[in-house]
């Protein structure tokens, strides 16, 4: 006596049924679900369900939004901000990238800086803001120290790791050539370590963002840091919201900056991965 | 250079050169400790800078001794330990199951990833007066704020994990016919642990902020009050040794992340 | 009854990938009729993409979109039809061998401690008595590829798919690998699908060795091996095997030489 065993059609990987959302997929999937977070947001808030005093809703914000970009305090924020973020992000390159280098080629060097990263690694940086403030006092130089601090070592980072991480065939090469060290370091580590030091930009744009914020929120006499917090000392949570959506388009702006960069200085590296042996 | 060579050139006696001898970088890795402080203290005695500025590694070690004997350091440990457990606990109870469903589901992915895109691209501190306003100045806010502050990268992470196990792994999974849940147990869990506890450490660090934000912007008590007072009084020392905690506290956390992730790597060929 | 007595019995089987982005249609197997009785030991051998491991995912019902039909023996309840021995790393990294050896039962739900008991006599067969606690990367290649073996013995499948399983290894490894599976098989009594690229592999292992043209695949030639068993290593250098090698190799070349400017 033998039975067959046939085989169920069983669903692998892709989904049988297929709706409309599943047609569009992501973008379907995310349009839904921006929407219907706004919708319940607005709605809720209208039918008393949430508290519209401490959540605002959505049409608030954009209410309070308009109103804000009128006034000339605002756009003196903005200007503030970005002048901080970009002085601050600007130095953290300037010092980070050199030291970066410096540190990965020189390994005795590294050593002696070791415990030090590491430490300030591990500390929330802009916790050294009461003495920045008696160093620099109130104003944009006590916010442009706690953005450099803040993307300084994700700057710094990621580049010792990139030197350190070069490949020992090309260092081969070169010397091979006679190349002498400065030439290996310009035409062998420098080019490799590009990467490295482009994801070390990208972390460090966030980086500064935050250091903003954190510094106009204890620290300043202006900027959209210091106009949350003067909007929580009033209780808008509207306009608060407002300033907080400001720094999220920054965020999202500023991210897909760097990584169009970064695809562009990646060019020369083959998609194909793990083909020499 | 000379013993070296005559070291490596003469392994008949082999338990001479298992005699410790100190790592070059632990060598060097003294030798930058030690020469920072110095210069540091130098500076600051010949007035280079202010001392209210930069006060000095012995002005440090004084204010540092004298808060632990009075006692005054471990209220304010004691404020930050409760604040730092319970949040950081919270995000990760939260983080990990949130990211595997995220993770799992393609289209719960789907839906909630503008927003995640949004959260990641916000400096979470910027909802920090928000919180302040809805929970008020007490614990629960600054749990909420350490919360905030550390679940993300938890959830992205542990995220990332599930979609890290090789396709291969499914087809065999699938040839035995494992249940969902077998599967998940069996493929999707083990790959993503090492990707959890990476969240994890990282979390370590995000919580500490959250720790120090929360209590710069309302509270009596904790380290970041300790640092905020102190600075206000300008015992800049008093300032420097609060950072010295955090960054004791900060650096014990993630090493005790990190034998954790080698007690769960014990399947993993050891590197190095 | 519908098997009549086959293990494996497949009636006009073609498959069809589509490209799920560019809708490009590859037809990777045409037409593929195959019964095998119980007992045997049938290789597929043909040159690569030829679609073999498309066949065996399709039996091992990794491939649901079939057309045709396919049916195989099951005798009892409990047992598999079919179970896999899949190339290399086929096994978890982040679990023992034993662990791994059980897996197969553990998916049907057995609790564990009976799932380890009825695994180590299969440990046992394939010689891996005492590694049970090691993890896969402690073991060598073919280590591992017991380990593999004993993990599809252990769900007492009907029929044995084995994908390259020896392809990965040293060729002197994979020359013991071949005596053991043999040794195996003869104590394990299992009919065995075995789909390989090397010839002698196929010759010195089967009772039957079945040819496959180049994509899309179908089957060219089915050779019975008559060459008696239980075989010995050094059979693979008597004239009757090389002559058969020979055969099967003359087959083979033209079906290989039109992919060779598009393989690269």
């Amino acid at each position: 006596m033998s039975i067959a065993s046939r085989y169920p059609r069983r669903r692998t990987g892709e989904p049988g049924r297929r709706g409309w959302l599943d047609r569009r997929g992501r973008l379907g999937y995310g349009l839904v679900g921006a929407v219907g977070f706004l919708l319940v947001w607005e709605l809720g808030s209208r039918a008393g369900a949430i508290n519209e005093f401490f959540f605002s809703r959505p049409t608030a914000i954009v209410a309070a939004g308009m109103v804000e970009v009128q006034v000339p305090r605002f756009w003196d924020d903005v200007r503030r901000s970005l002048t901080e973020f970009l002085v601050g992000y600007g130095l953290a390159i300037a010092v980070g990238v050199p030291v970066g280098l410096l540190t990965g080629w020189f390994r005795r060097l590294q050593y002696s800086l070791d415990p030090w990263l590491n430490f300030l690694n591990s500390i929330p940086r802009f916790a050294l803001l009461p003495v920045i403030v008696i160093a620099t006092g109130l104003g944009m130089w006590s916010v442009i120290v706690v953005a450099f601090l803040g993307a300084v070592l994700a700057i710094i980072i990621p580049t010792i790791q990139g030197v350190r991480t070069v490949d020992r065939r090309f260092l081969d090469v070169a010397s091979s050539f006679g190349a002498s060290r400065p030439r290996l370091f310009a035409t062998v580590v420098a080019p490799a370590t590009v990467p490295f030091m482009v994801s070390g930009l990208r972390l460090g744009i966030g980086r500064a963002l935050i250091g903003v914020v954190t510094g106009e929120l204890f620290a300043a006499t202006g900027g959209l840091g210091h106009m949350i917090k003067r909007a929580s000392d009033t209780l808008q949570t509207d306009k608060l919201l407002f300033g907080v959506l400001i720094f999220t388009f920054a965020g999202i702006i500023l991210v897909e900056a760097v990584r169009r960069l970064e695809a562009r200085v990646q060019r020369w590296r083959p998609v194909r991965q793990g083909a020499a042996a | 250079m000379t013993t070296e060579s005559v070291a490596h050139r003469a392994p008949p006696n082999p338990p001479s050169t298992a005699r410790w001898r100190p790592s070059e970088r632990l060598v060097f890795g003294l030798l930058g400790f030690v020469v920072v402080l110095s210069v540091w203290e130098a500076v600051s005695v010949l007035g280079l800078v202010k001392k209210v500025v930069l006060s000095s590694p012995t002005l440090i070690l004084n204010a540092a001794i004298k808060d632990i004997s009075n006692g005054v350091i471990w209220p304010h440990l004691q404020a930050s330990g409760t604040e730092y457990v319970l949040g950081f606990l919270a995000a990760l109870v939260v983080g990990v199951p949130v990211g595997l469903a995220i993770g799992l589901f393609r289209r719960l992915n789907y839906l909630l990833d503008p927003w995640l895109s949004a959260i990641y691209a916000t400096p979470t501190v910027a909802l920090a007066p928000l919180i302040i306003i809805i929970l008020g100045i007490g614990l629960e806010a600054k749990v909420f704020i350490v919360f905030l502050e550390a679940i993300f990268v938890i959830v992205v992470s542990t995220m990332a994990g599930v979609h890290a196990a090789d396709a291969h792994f499914h087809d065999i999974a699938e040839s035995f016919r494992a249940s969902r849940w077998m599967r998940f147990r069996s493929v999707v869990l083990p790959a993503s642990v090492p990707y959890i506890l990476t969240g994890a450490r990282l979390g370590t660090g995000r919580a500490l902020v959250g720790v120090v934000i929360a209590e710069f912007l309302a509270s009596n008590g904790g380290i970041g009050f300790y640092i905020l007072l102190n600075g206000s009084i300008l015992q800049t020392a008093r300032v420097y040794f609060g950072i010295v905690l955090l960054g004791i506290l900060g650096v014990a956390l993630g090493e005790f992340v990190r034998v954790i992730e080698r007690r769960f790597d014990r399947w993993r060929p050891a590197i190095r | 009854m519908t098997t009549g007595g086959m293990a494996l019995r497949a009636r006009g089987v073609q498959f069809t990938y589509i490209d799920p982005t560019t809708h490009d249609r590859l037809v990777a197997i045409e037409h593929i009729d195959l019964e095998i009785p119980e007992g045997q030991f049938v290789s597929i051998v043909g040159p690569s993409g030829c679609g073999k491991s498309t066949f065996l995912k399709i039996v091992n019902g990794l491939l649901p979109d079939y057309q045709g039909e396919i049916e195989v023996l099951q005798r009892r309840s409990e047992g598999s039809a079919h179970a896999m021995v899949f190339q290399d790393a086929a096994l978890f990294p982040w679990f023992s061998i034993l662990a791994n050896v059980a897996y197969g039962l553990r998916c049907r739900g057995i609790p564990s401690k009976v799932a380890n008991e009825r695994a180590m006599p299969f440990i046992r067969m394939v010689g891996l008595e005492g590694f049970e606690a090691k993890y896969p990367y402690q073991l060598s290649g073919g280590m591992q590829q017991r380990a593999n073996l004993a993990r599809a013995l252990t769900v007492d499948p009907e029929i044995l798919l084995m994908d390259e399983p020896f392809a990965a290894l040293d060729a002197q490894t994979r020359e013991l690998m071949q005596a053991e599976l043999l040794r195996i098989w003869a104590e394990a009594r299992k009919t065995v699908l075995f789909i390989t690229h090397q010839i002698d592999e196929a010759i010195y292992l089967s009772d039957r060795v079945l040819v496959m043209s180049a994509r899309p695949g179908r089957l060219l030639a089915d050779i019975p091996i008559d060459l008696p068993r239980p075989r010995e290593l050094r059979i693979k250098r008597t004239p009757g095997f090389t002559a058969l090698a020979d055969q099967i190799w003359e087959l083979i070349t033209p079906q290989i030489r039109p992919d060779v400017p598009a393989a690269d």
